[in-house]
């Protein structure tokens, strides 16, 4: 298979770049090419030029600023996956295989926003916020209004991810449950939730979902029927029943919706039960 | 900044297993292609949809799936591929032990699978079973059942562990 004809464009730095695609809005910027290629190769697209971002180091970088991680669009999910960010480090463990996650970006993913991504489900529930950038300036919104639909983001023609940021959850305990058909697949169902205890009472929780709805999925009655409880055989029950309700998952190759949506109130319980006994 | 025309020829350098090549390509062409054009037919196109592994190479120090990669992205890049593993006439350990335990019947599988072993094993020198499947799961066989590659990835570890 052979990707369609086009054009590339290697800028030497971001500004060159933004500059490029700002006067060719049919030009796609070329992240880790994970989703990109794979697209173009069965000719789902046909942009005029690629514009290679992926060797712009300036926008490859982990800080932790105070008390808020700072994540270059082009960090890689190996890199993510090695610098054990509560939560978001063992999603990116969980993307595809090795070799995905050695060439696929942070930035790229949210973009090209698969509905059944791993990040989304970690980043709604850190209720993280993208910075995005153009000629103009820039803007940040949150995740959960940066991902519009089904691969449909806020993103306008001519604006790049350049970081996304969110608070370190420091003193919480965390999760991400993924059911895959078989190792290196999409989720069926991902579920992410990052949780405080006091005592044996749950202080705080956050509860992300993926997989199972046109975006991520912040489930936050659920969360609230569970704040200041102790984790019982009932409240679990109760939480992933109402995490479930929020679910609407379409039925493909991966499971019908039905049994998608039960697997939302198994994950849920499960995320939370893994979380409280690390 | 450079702009380069679909037609345009692009002049990329490649440095595989140790030497420089140059060559001019088309900004749609793909790593792989290029690389088995230059003589590398050990790496394998067995899906072309970057699911099997079979195209795998080490580059700049990190596995990748060469399918899915453009050749233009990888100017001035170091590749390995399972053609420089061996030196000076002897066969890697990892290429040793995949003979030693039989971890092969067809073989279209195998130089991408002896590559993801050889990064899985660079990054963890001694890895448990589990950490063996997780690392291989980019990779698909047909034939063998897995069985015998876990074992060959194993037996390699330690004896490149030991410095053999
Ligand atoms: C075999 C395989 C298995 C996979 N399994 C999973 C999985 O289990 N879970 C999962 O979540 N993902 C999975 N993926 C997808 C993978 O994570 C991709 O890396 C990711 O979706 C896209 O990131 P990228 O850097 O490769 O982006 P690219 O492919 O380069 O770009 C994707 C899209 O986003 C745009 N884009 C890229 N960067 C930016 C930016 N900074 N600003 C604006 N637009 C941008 C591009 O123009 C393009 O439209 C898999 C991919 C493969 C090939
Ligand atoms: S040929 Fe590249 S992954 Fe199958
Ligand atoms: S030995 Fe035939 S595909 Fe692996």
């Amino acid at each position: 298979m052979y990707p369609p004809k086009f054009g590339y464009v290697i800028p030497d730095n971001i500004k060159e770049a933004l500059e490029f695609l700002e006067s060719h809005e049919d030009a796609k910027v070329l992240a880790g090419g994970h989703s990109l290629i794979p697209m173009l190769k069965l000719r789902l697209l046909r942009p005029s030029y690629l514009v290679e971002i992926r060797r712009l180091s300036d926008l490859s970088y982990i800080k932790l600023d105070g008390d808020t991680y700072k994540i270059g669009a082009l960090t890689t999910h190996y890199d993510i996956s090695k610098a054990k960010i509560p939560l978001l480090s063992e999603t990116a463990s969980k993307i595809g295989d090795p070799q995905v996650r050695n060439m696929g970006t942070i930035g790229g993913s949210i973009s090209h926003a698969d509905p059944a991504a791993d990040y989304p489900a970690a980043l709604i529930a850190l209720d993280a916020q993208v910075k995005i950038i153009s000629t103009k300036g820039e803007r940040v919104v949150p995740i959960s209004s940066f991902i519009k639909d089904i691969f449909t983001t806020d993103l306008n023609p001519g604006e790049i991810v350049s970081e996304i940021q969110f608070k370190n959850l420091k003193d919480y305990k965390f999760s991400y449950q993924k059911l895959e058909r078989r190792a290196g697949d999409f989720a069926i169902v991902g579920v992410a939730v990052a949780l405080k205890m006091s005592g044996d009472v749950i202080d705080d929780i956050r509860i992300g979902l993926t997989a199972v709805g046109n975006g991520p999925i912040r489930p936050t009655k659920a969360e609230e029927a569970i704040k200041g409880k102790r984790p019982t055989d009932d409240v679990l029950d109760q939480v992933g029943e109402i995490a479930m309700s929020y679910a609407n998952p379409k039925a493909d190759i991966r499971g019908s919706a039905e049994y998608k949506k039960k697997m939302v109130k198994v994950l849920t319980k499960r995320a939370i039960l893994t979380a409280i006994q690390r | 900044m450079k702009v380069f025309e679909p037609d345009q020829k692009v002049k990329i350098r490649l440095k595989i297993n140790g030497k420089l090549y140059e060559t001019e390509v088309e900004p749609r062409r793909l790593l792989v292609h290029v690389l088995r054009d230059l003589g590398f037919t050990g790496v394998h196109i067995g899906c072309d949809t970057s699911n099997c592994g079979a195209c795998t190479v080490i580059m700049n120090g990190r596995s990748v799936k060469s399918c899915t990669v453009l050749a233009v992205e990888a100017d001035g890049a170091d590749i390995l591929t399972v053609e420089g593993l061996a030196s000076d006439g002897k066969l890697h350990p990892i290429q040793e032990a995949f003979w030693d335990k039989h971890a092969l019947q067809c073989g279209y599988c195998t130089p991408g699978m002896i590559m993801e072993a050889y990064w899985l094993l660079k990054e963890n020198p001694n890895p448990t079973e589990e950490e063996i499947r997780e690392g291989i799961s980019g990779n698909l066989c047909r034939c063998t059942g897995y069985q015998n590659i876990i074992e060959a990835i194993k037996e390699a570890a330690e004896k490149m562990r030991q410095g053999q």
